[in-house]
């Protein structure tokens, strides 16, 4: 199993679900849609930063995963899958919002950041709000890493950006995410 | 190596997730679906519709099969009764059982809703009819492998007829249907 299918099922699935659901079974496509919505709800939020924007593109993902689904291969994972589609999805509506994900230069990288972690402590409230301050490319790349597990690879030709640049824009969006706790740390 | 951030992240993993979706986002899909689900209900029967068309080529097929047994207990040779009168029934229902199935083979696979083998069988010469006509040029005078060639062109074509019929109320026009699914593609 790749990394990037971790977390993803939440509900085991009977094993003719995939089958029924081909044939054009609602109830079947109601079975996966179970399974799966919750974890994939997360990643739309986690891309789109807003609530009815998230639902708004998840129900357009799984109307794809309904449409398409006659497509899958047997020997394809559903999850896999089902992410593929939702984060294409996602970076569909990103690009719609006119995101754009540029190459950086090899010279703009740097990792250090002067600050020292052991000062300052980190804490769920205080990374989410972070992450949600974070400009939207940033946001993208550090979620498709941290958070649904995707390569620097993979990330660089989902977004049409070489590697070093997914990488460069990671370790950005962690030094930011490190600030802004810090900033929180100094203010409470 | 992980750093001190990405361990918070994955020790917390779990806190980060929020609950699934409100039950507006399967309410608005179930109404996609629903409608999704005529569409396909539509092409179902449509499909549905051809097969038994190929189902009725091949029941045409066994009677005409039927025929041909039974014509063997009175086989003739006739010669001069068959040769310009055959002649001519096939230049006639050749031209225009080709005609349809070039019509036919406009509309794209899909649209047809048949495979391969079932597009075989509507082809002028199938197996039924290749064994027909070797059977006619060793009993050229045998009335009833007569009749019943004639009877397989009659029906063949009536059947390619509503098959056309059926396209035709479907869709646009072939060409146009072939260009914008060609445009799909």
């Amino acid at each position: 199993m790749k990394a990037s299918e971790n977390n993803l099922n939440q509900t085991p699935l009977a094993e003719n679900v995939v089958d029924r659901c081909k044939k054009g079974d609602v109830r079947a496509f109601r079975e996966i849609y179970d399974a799966y919505s919750a974890a994939m709800y997360n990643i739309c939020i986690r891309m789109t930063n807003q609530v009815s924007d998230a639902e708004d593109v998840l129900q357009e993902a799984f109307i794809q995963v309904y449409r398409s689904i006659g497509k899958l291969e047997k020997d394809t994972s559903l999850s896999a899958w089902i992410k593929r589609i939702v984060v294409n999805h996602c970076l569909n509506y990103l690009r719609r919002k006119k995101v754009y994900f540029e190459e950086v230069g090899e010279m703009e990288i740097s990792e250090d950041t002067g600050l020292d972690e052991a000062q300052f402590s980190y804490t769920v409230t205080a990374v989410k709000s972070a992450i949600t301050a974070l400009p939207t490319g940033y946001r993208t790349v550090l979620n498709l890493y941290l958070f649904e597990n995707y390569s620097h690879k993979e990330i660089a030709d989902m977004l049409g950006i070489s590697e070093s640049t997914a990488k460069t824009q990671y370790m950005r969006a962690k030094e930011k995410v490190r600030q802004i706790v810090n900033q929180q740390n100094i203010m409470n | 190596m992980s750093d001190n951030f990405e361990q918070f992240i994955q020790q917390n993993r779990a806190a980060f997730e929020q609950p699934g979706p409100s039950p507006r986002v399967w309410d608005a899909l179930e109404k996609e679906l629903g409608q999704e689900k005529k569409g396909r209900v539509v092409s179902m029967l449509s499909s549905n519709w051809f097969k038994a068309a190929v189902i009725a080529l091949l029941i045409i097929n066994a009677g005409v099969l039927f025929l041909f047994v039974k014509s063997k207990q009175h086989q003739k040779n006739d010669l001069a009764l068959m040769i310009p009168e055959m002649q001519e029934a096939q230049v006639y229902y050749s031209s225009k059982i080709e005609a349809r199935l070039d019509s036919i083979r406009m509309y794209p696979a899909g649209e047809i809703g048949l495979d391969s083998a079932a597009m075989r069988e509507l082809e002028l010469k199938n197996d039924t009819y290749k064994m027909l006509e070797k059977e006619l040029k060793n009993n050229p005078g045998n009335e009833r492998i007569r009749a019943a060639i004639i009877r397989y062109y009659q029906l063949k074509l009536d059947l390619l007829d509503k098959i056309l019929e059926e396209l035709e109320a479907k869709n646009a026009t072939p060409g146009d249907l072939k260009k914008q699914y060609e445009e799909k593609i």
